[in-house]
C-alpha cells in the first residue's frame, strides 16, 4: 500500500450548505397554527381531552363488553350473509361497467387532444371537477332520497364516482398521448370521433382497462359499505346489526368485508401488472 | 400470427403493415356481457324504476336547489368545518405515523422481511373503509368528531404509508451509499440518506391525503362520526330538501376551495421555489472543482 498524501485543505472546497428560506419556518408555523385550530377544546373537536379519558379511565363495563362481541365474530351467521354480498358484488359490476363506459367518453371531452375547442374542454373539466367533489356515500344519499332505497341507487352512485375518478386518470393519459397517429388522422381527413377512436383509443385502451380494474377496487370497497344509507347490498345488513347492538354480527360482516376487499385486490392489482407492462 | 406469404404485387413493393389484431377484445367482450348479464339479474334492478329516476332526480335537484334555503348556512359551515378539523387532524396523524412505516416498507432502506411484513399490514390497514373504521371505533370513543379523525387516520396510514414507501423506493441510491461510507448508522441514513429525497413527494402526497380525507370526513356523520354527515343525512330523510341542498353547496365548495389552496402548495413542493430552479447546476459545480 502506498501512503497517499491527504490534499491540502484549501483546495478542496466543500460545497455551501444550503440555506433554508424562511419558508420552512412559517410552513412549521401554518401546521401547528391549523392543528391548534383543529385539535383545540374551544375551536376545534377537542381531541385531546377525549382520547386521555379513554386511555386513562378505561373502558366501562358496557363498551368492554361490547369490544369482547367484536373479538367473537359469529361465524355461524355466515350463511345469511351470502346474498348480500352477491347484491354488494353484483352493483360493483354493473357500476363500474356503466361509469367506465361513460367515464370513455367524458375523458374524450376532457382533454384538449380529443375535446375539439376550448369550450368544450373547459365545461367538461368543471363537470368533472364538480363530480369529484362529492364522495360516493353522498351520491348514494342523494339517490337514495331521490329515487328510494335499493341496489339501483348504489349502482347509480358508483356510476357517478367512477365517471370522476376513471375520466380524470384517462384524460391525463390522453394528454400525454403520441401526437403521430393523431397528425396521421388529420392529415386522413379524420373527424373528431374517428381520430379519436383510430388514433387515440388504441393508444390508451391498456391505461382504461387498468384504470377501469382500479376502479372495479374502488367500487367493491365502496359497495360494501353504501347500504349503510339504504342503497343495498351487505351494508345494509351491516347497520341493520349495529342498530339491534348485534355488534358479534357487525364484526362478522367486517371481517368478511376485509376478506373480500382484499381478495378483489390481489386478483385486480395482479391483473393491472400484467396490462400495463 | 402468420406472416401472410401473398406476394405484394403492388407496383413498389412496398406492403401495407398487416393490421395488429387484438386476440383479447373477443374474450374480454365476453367476460364483460356475461358479468352485465349476472349483474342486472342478481340486483333485481327494475328497469322502469331506472327510467323513472332521471326525472325524479331532476324534481329532487329541483327542490334541493331552486333555491337552496340560505338561512341553514349559520348551521351548514361550522358543520363542514368541523369535518375540515377532523380530516386535518386525521391527516397529520397519519402523517406522523405513516413515515416510519414507509421507510419500514421499502425494500431498499429495509430488508425483505421488513418490507414484505409491513407492506401486507398497510394493505390490511387499507381494505377497512372509513365507514367501517367508525362502526368500530364508536364503540369505544363514542359519537363525535373525535371517533371520526381516528377512522381517518387509521385509514390514511394505510395509504399514505404504501404511497411513501413507493417513493421512498425510487431514490437514488448514491446518498445511502455517501452516508454508509461515512459510518452512519441505519437512523442517520434515513434522515440524511433517505428523507431530503423523498420529503417533497412525501409531503405532496400527505396534502393530497388532506384532500381525499375531506370528501370521506364530510360523510362520517352518517354513522355517527361528527361534520356535517348527520346534518346531511337527517335533512335527506326527513326531506328537508333546500337544507339539504344548502348543506350539500358547502360541502362541494368548501371541498373545491381546499382543493384548490392543496393543490397549489402540492405544486410548489415539487416544483420548488420560484427563482430557485438553477440551484442544483451550481452544487454540482462545486462539486467537480473540488474533485479537479
Amino acid at each position: 500500500m502506498t501512503t497517499v498524501e491527504a490534499p491540502p485543505r484549501s483546495r478542496t472546497a466543500r460545497p455551501p450548505k444550503p440555506r433554508p428560506g424562511p419558508t420552512r419556518y412559517v410552513a412549521a408555523a401554518v401546521i401547528a397554527a391549523i392543528t391548534y385550530w383543529a385539535a383545540s377544546e374551544t375551536t376545534g373537536i377537542g381531541l385531546v381531552p377525549q382520547l386521555s379519558e379513554v386511555f386513562v379511565d378505561g373502558l366501562s363495563e358496557r363498551t368492554g363488553q361490547i369490544v369482547s362481541d367484536i373479538f367473537n365474530p359469529a361465524f355461524e351467521d355466515a350463511p345469511a350473509t351470502g346474498g348480500p354480498f352477491l347484491e354488494t358484488l353484483s352493483m360493483a359490476v354493473l357500476g363500474t361497467l356503466m361509469g367506465c363506459f361513460l367515464a370513455l367518453l367524458v375523458a374524450f371531452g376532457s382533454s384538449l387532444v380529443t375535446a375539439g375547442g376550448l369550450k368544450r374542454y373547459r365545461f367538461t373539466k368543471g363537470l368533472m371537477s364538480l363530480l369529484r367533489s362529492v364522495p360516493d356515500v353522498l351520491w348514494a344519499l342523494l339517490f337514495v332520497a331521490a329515487i328510494g332505497t335499493g341496489a339501483l341507487s348504489g349502482v347509480l352512485a358508483l356510476v357517478l364516482f367512477n365517471i370522476g375518478v376513471v375520466a380524470k386518470l384517462l384524460s391525463e393519459t390522453i394528454d400525454a398521448v403520441d401526437t403521430k397517429a393523431l397528425e396521421a388522422a388529420d392529415a386522413a381527413g379524420a373527424g373528431l370521433v374517428q381520430r379519436a377512436r383510430v388514433a387515440v383509443f388504441p393508444q390508451v385502451l391498456p391505461n382504461y382497462l387498468s384504470f377501469s380494474l382500479y376502479a372495479f377496487e374502488l367500487n367493491v370497497r365502496a359497495s360494501a359499505i353504501l347500504g349503510i344509507v339504504g342503497a343495498g347490498g351487505i351494508g345494509v345488513l351491516l347497520n341493520l346489526a349495529r342498530n339491534q347492538f348485534r355488534y358479534d354480527r357487525v364484526s362478522l360482516i367486517v371481517v368478511e368485508i376485509f376478506v373480500f376487499v382484499f381478495l378483489t385486490e390481489l386478483v385486480s392489482i395482479a391483473l393491472r401488472r400484467r396490462l400495463v407492462r | 400470427m402468420t406472416v401472410t406469404t401473398t406476394p405484394a404485387t403492388r407496383s413498389t413493393g412496398e406492403r401495407r403493415p398487416t393490421k395488429p389484431r387484438f386476440v383479447l377484445g373477443p374474450v374480454l367482450l365476453g367476460v364483460v356481457v356475461v358479468a352485465a348479464a349476472w349483474a342486472w339479474g342478481t340486483a333485481e334492478i327494475d328497469l322502469a324504476r331506472l327510467l323513472r329516476a332521471p326525472e325524479r332526480l331532476v324534481r329532487t335537484f329541483g327542490l334541493m336547489f331552486l333555491p337552496p334555503d340560505l338561512a341553514e348556512f349559520p348551521r351548514s359551515f361550522p358543520a363542514m368545518m368541523e369535518s375540515v378539523q377532523m380530516a386535518w387532524l386525521g391527516t397529520v396523524l397519519a402523517a406522523v405515523l405513516s413515515l416510519p412505516l414507509s421507510l419500514l416498507a421499502a425494500v431498499n432502506v429495509s430488508g425483505r422481511f421488513g418490507s414484505g411484513a409491513t407492506r401486507q399490514v398497510l394493505n390490511a390497514i387499507r381494505a377497512f373503509p372509513e365507514l367501517v373504521l367508525v362502526i368500530l371505533i364508536v364503540t369505544i370513543f363514542g359519537l363525535g368528531p373525535v371517533t371520526g379523525t381516528l377512522a381517518l387516520g387509521l385509514h390514511s396510514i394505510g395509504t399514505l404509508g404504501k404511497l411513501s414507501s413507493e417513493s421512498v423506493e425510487a431514490i437514488d441510491k448514491g446518498p445511502l451509499e455517501a452516508v454508509d461510507a461515512v459510518g452512519g448508522t441505519w437512523l442517520q441514513k434515513m434522515r440524511w440518506g433517505v428523507l431530503p429525497q423523498a420529503m417533497p413527494e412525501i409531503m405532496a402526497f400527505w396534502l393530497y391525503r388532506f384532500e381525499v380525507n375531506i370528501r370521506a370526513s364530510a360523510v362520517l356523520g352518517v354513522v355517527g362520526a361528527g361534520g356535517i354527515g348527520a346534518l346531511l343525512v337527517d335533512y335527506l330523510n326527513y326531506k328537508e330538501f333546500a337544507r339539504a341542498g344548502m348543506a350539500f353547496i358547502v360541502v362541494v365548495g368548501v371541498t373545491l376551495v381546499v382543493d384548490t389552496i392543496s393543490s397549489a402548495v402540492r405544486r410548489r413542493i415539487i416544483a420548488g421555489a420560484p427563482g430557485r430552479t438553477d440551484e442544483p447546476d451550481e452544487v454540482e459545480d462545486v462539486g467537480t472543482d473540488a474533485l479537479a
